[in-house]
């Protein structure tokens, strides 16, 4: 089956050099390696249509409008031994722990900035900065309740934190689905395995959602929470439908919301009730005409009043985006060691910046071997991968840093992990990363796992499902199952 | 629950008996048609269609003539058509996905489901040898969908919005059904007895009565005895009175037996609408009285409709201001 694998240069999640399964593999590899050919592409076939006819799909954006489109799947999971992870949770919780401080600080007394730690300028020039809610008192100070952290793998297996997504962060119904499917096309690979059980994150997720109970509850033993969607042509309506019904929280639109006395209700078939916390989907623009852009019909007039007030708990908080910004991220360490005196457990990539330069420079002649992006895009675009890229591409990116140095960051070219992948009928090596979500309330908790996003398309590295990328399940192998399994 | 949540799951549940009636409605019209060679009468058999599953008028207003094949495409996929099979499925479609999260999961996988196969057919017309095939599907789908309604919704307020959209569209697609039948035996007074017992006998079959009808009365096909059965026999689950009853106890149950001052409006025109059917004798009816009871009951279907949605908020401009 996998017998012409090559991992070639790069680290593999799965195979040795030598051509043998990892330790922790042993068991999936044996197993897989009995599945005859017809055998595998039946349960490939009958994976991916149920995810179609579960109707788990994001909306790609084009010329003639959106379509609706599922992310494919790959059955050849991401497993990670117990201990690997247990370094992940340390460190996934504290860069939370540290990004919140953060938070928090800039938007009331800014000493990280006083003190020279970080650059009066990131801050400003910000278009992530919201001056409407410095100082705003929120719910346990928290701003992070849900976060998805990208992780990736170098070529000598060490995890780095690639991105901070602190704002409206996708995926995590993709995380559920995929045990899901797995579960019910390869339930024979689940026997030998004892894998942390995905079960009871939505109770932490809605005790983490529900601590956040608004100062001026008129509930506060049992608030009502909903989750506030832009609405079904949105490309991650099936995440909200998703956690919405996963939650038990009532999934509303702008639309069904109305701001009065600077308390903010929803519209019922028994008229108007009251809302104390707010899970949001909507981009902090687009929240409150009357506080942001005027246009926007997604969002509730008033809404920041009744924020403003402490009537209303807004998840995730405003103006997270400062935080997750591209070029903000090469702070984070600093930021970890400023706020908590510790060294991070969990490395960044190392990001240079084109305001500075000397770093401009030696971007500039070293642009082949390096990924530049754009601050502010995201989901891979306005993006460039050195490696990979033809003289015009190069040459036009050249330009583009040139014009606007501060707009971009660039990042040595990773070796990014791979692992086998299940595609038109043959195993061939995929990049892969993590998404890693970890959920904040009262107390914190990561997902065990995450959503492995897999670069399906033969030697690409975006994995991106608006650019072809499919998704793994993630194993975390429970302890004392690593010799066996 | 939310208002919009509560008028996307009525239309849902509207749209999917719509298209489930049209579909009973042309595959029943279909069978007779293999029967009559006269080019008049299919002539006038495909108007009646046209008039209960959609709009005669619109149907001229964009083809010159009663072509076989461009009705079966105009009452099944096309998209101009907004009572086409496809559309209905389409809305019910979007109104399920806007209200997934109060939804039963194989409810959506049944919806979706057939979506998703008809998307894949769009761009190749239904074949005449296929028609059936596909509109006994679209048959199946709804009993289905209601099936898994029935057999996993709590019965809570959810539940009730679905059962209500339901009941309405069928009492008044019954009501449509008769009119227009009654309107062709007035036409044709003086016809032959076979010629009224194929129209009562297709009354019958159009809203699947046939079975349950015979089961009481012997094929006879007497309007005196159709009528009263598919107007007020209070255990038929398609008369219009059997639709009437479950939609006034429905509203009863969701406001706990209470009248308060915001349904008041509402249980008046249900209960009057109740007191008609009761105290009117259908089998007495001569035919244009029939005909003008059956207008004003698909009258009082619209008001209904219109009191229901008043009663729980379901009118409300998108983007209120305040």
């Amino acid at each position: 089956m996998l017998k012409n694998y090559q991992t070639g240069m790069f680290f593999d999640e799965m195979m040795e050099t030598d051509g043998k399964p990892k330790q922790h593999y042993k068991y999936f590899y044996d197993l897989v390696s009995d599945f005859s050919k017809d055998e595998l592409r039946e349960k490939h076939d009958t994976a991916q249509l149920s995810f179609l006819r579960q109707g788990i799909t994001f909306t790609v954006y084009n010329d003639t409008g959106g379509m609706e489109r599922t992310m494919p799947f790959d059955f050849v999971p991401v497993i990670i031994p117990d201990k690997q992870w247990t370094k992940i949770e340390r460190g996934m919780k504290q860069r939370m722990k540290a990004l919140n401080c953060f938070l928090e600080d800039i938007y009331n007394r800014q000493e990280i900035v006083n003190d020279g730690i970080i650059p009066e300028v990131l801050i400003r020039h910000n278009p992530y900065y919201y001056k409407q809610v410095t100082g705003v008192e929120i719910p346990l100070n928290n701003h992070i309740f849900l976060a998805g952290i990208d992780l990736i793998r170098d070529e000598n297996g060490d995890y780095l934190v690639l991105e901070d997504n602190l704002r409206n962060p996708s995926g995590m119904s993709y995380v559920f689905q995929n045990r899901y499917v797995m579960r019910q096309v390869y339930p024979e690979l689940f026997f030998q395995h004892s894998i942390q059980t995905l079960e009871h994150q939505f109770k932490d997720l809605h005790g983490a959602l529900v601590s956040h109970v608004p100062a001026n509850s008129m509930n506060p033993e049992a608030p009502t929470a909903v989750l506030l969607t832009p609405g079904m042509y949105n490309s991650a309506y099936y995440d909200h439908v998703f956690l919405a019904q996963q939650i038990g929280i009532e999934l509303v639109e702008g639309r069904d919301l109305v701001v009065e006395d600077n308390k903010v209700y929803m519209k019922t078939i028994r008229g108007l009730k009251r809302i104390d916390i707010i899970y949001r989907r909507i981009d902090d623009d687009f929240l409150d005409p009357e506080s942001f852009r005027p246009d926007s019909t997604l969002g509730v007039k008033g809404l920041m009043r009744a924020y403003h007030k402490g009537n209303v708990a807004i998840l995730n908080g405003i103006g997270n985006g400062i935080a997750d910004d591209k070029a903000m991220y090469a702070y984070v360490p600093d930021m970890i060691r400023y706020y908590l005196d510790e060294d991070p457990i969990l490395s960044n990539v190392n990001t240079y910046f084109l305001r500075d330069p000397e770093q401009l420079e030696y971007v500039l002649e070293n642009i082949e071997t390096l990924v530049v992006k754009n601050v502010s895009a995201s989901g891979g675009y306005d993006m460039l991968i050195g490696p990979h890229a033809r003289e015009e591409e190069i040459n036009e990116f050249r330009k583009k840093i040139v014009e606007t140095p501060s707009q971009y960051i660039a990042q040595p070219a990773i070796k990014l992990s791979r692992a086998p992948a299940y595609q038109q009928g043959r195993f061939y090596p995929c990049h892969v990363d993590l998404r890693v979500f970890v959920m904040n309330g009262s107390s914190t908790h990561v997902v065990p796992g995450g959503l492995s996003r897999v670069a399906l398309k033969e030697g690409s590295l975006v994995v991106n499902s608006s650019q072809g990328g499919g998704g793994k399940d993630t194993w975390i192998l429970s302890e004392g199952d690593d010799v066996h399994a | 629950m939310l208002s919009r949540v509560a008028e996307a799951l009525y239309w849902m549940a509207r749209n999917i008996e719509r298209s489930e009636n049209n579909a009973r409605i042309l595959s029943v019209q279909l069978i007779h048609m293999l029967e009559s060679s006269d080019q008049q009468v299919l002539d006038r058999d495909w108007e009646e269609v046209l008039d209960i599953c959609a709009s005669k008028e619109e149907y001229y207003g964009r083809y010159g003539r009663l072509n076989r094949d461009t009705i079966i495409q105009y009452l099944t996929v096309s998209p101009l058509n907004m009572n086409s099979i496809s559309n209905c499925i389409t809305y019910a479609r979007n109104g399920a996905k806007a209200t997934r999260d109060m939804l039963p999961d194989d409810l959506w996988h049944v919806i979706n489901g057939f979506y998703l196969e008809q998307k894949n057919k769009e761009n190749t017309p239904i074949m005449p040898q296929h028609t059936q095939e596909y509109l006994k599907h679209v048959i199946h789908t709804s009993l289905a969908g209601q099936g898994i309604v029935e057999s996993m919704m709590t019965r809570g307020v959810p539940y009730t919005f679905i059962k209500v959209g339901k009941w309405l569209e069928r009492a008044e697609k019954t009501a449509r059904i008769l009119n227009v039948i009654c309107e062709k035996s007035m036409r044709e007074k003086g016809n032959s007895e076979t010629e009224s017992y194929y129209y009562w006998l297709t009354a019958l079959q159009i809203v699947n009565g046939y079975d349950a009808y015979i089961k009481e009365y012997p094929p006879t096909m007497d309007p005196k005895n159709v009528l009263p059965f598919l107007i007020e026999n209070g255990n038929f689950p398609r008369s219009i009175r059997y639709c009437m009853d479950h939609v006034l106890e429905a509203v009863h149950n969701l406001e706990s037996g209470k009248v308060s001052h915001y349904s008041e409006r509402l249980f008046q025109k249900l209960s009057a609408i109740q007191k008609e059917l009761k105290n009117t004798d259908i089998s007495g009816l001569g035919m244009d009285e029939l005909m003008v009871f059956l207008d004003r009951f698909q009258n009082h279907c619209h008001e209904i409709s219109v009191l229901f949605s008043e009663t729980y908020y379901l009118v409300e401009p998108v983007h209120s201001v305040r």
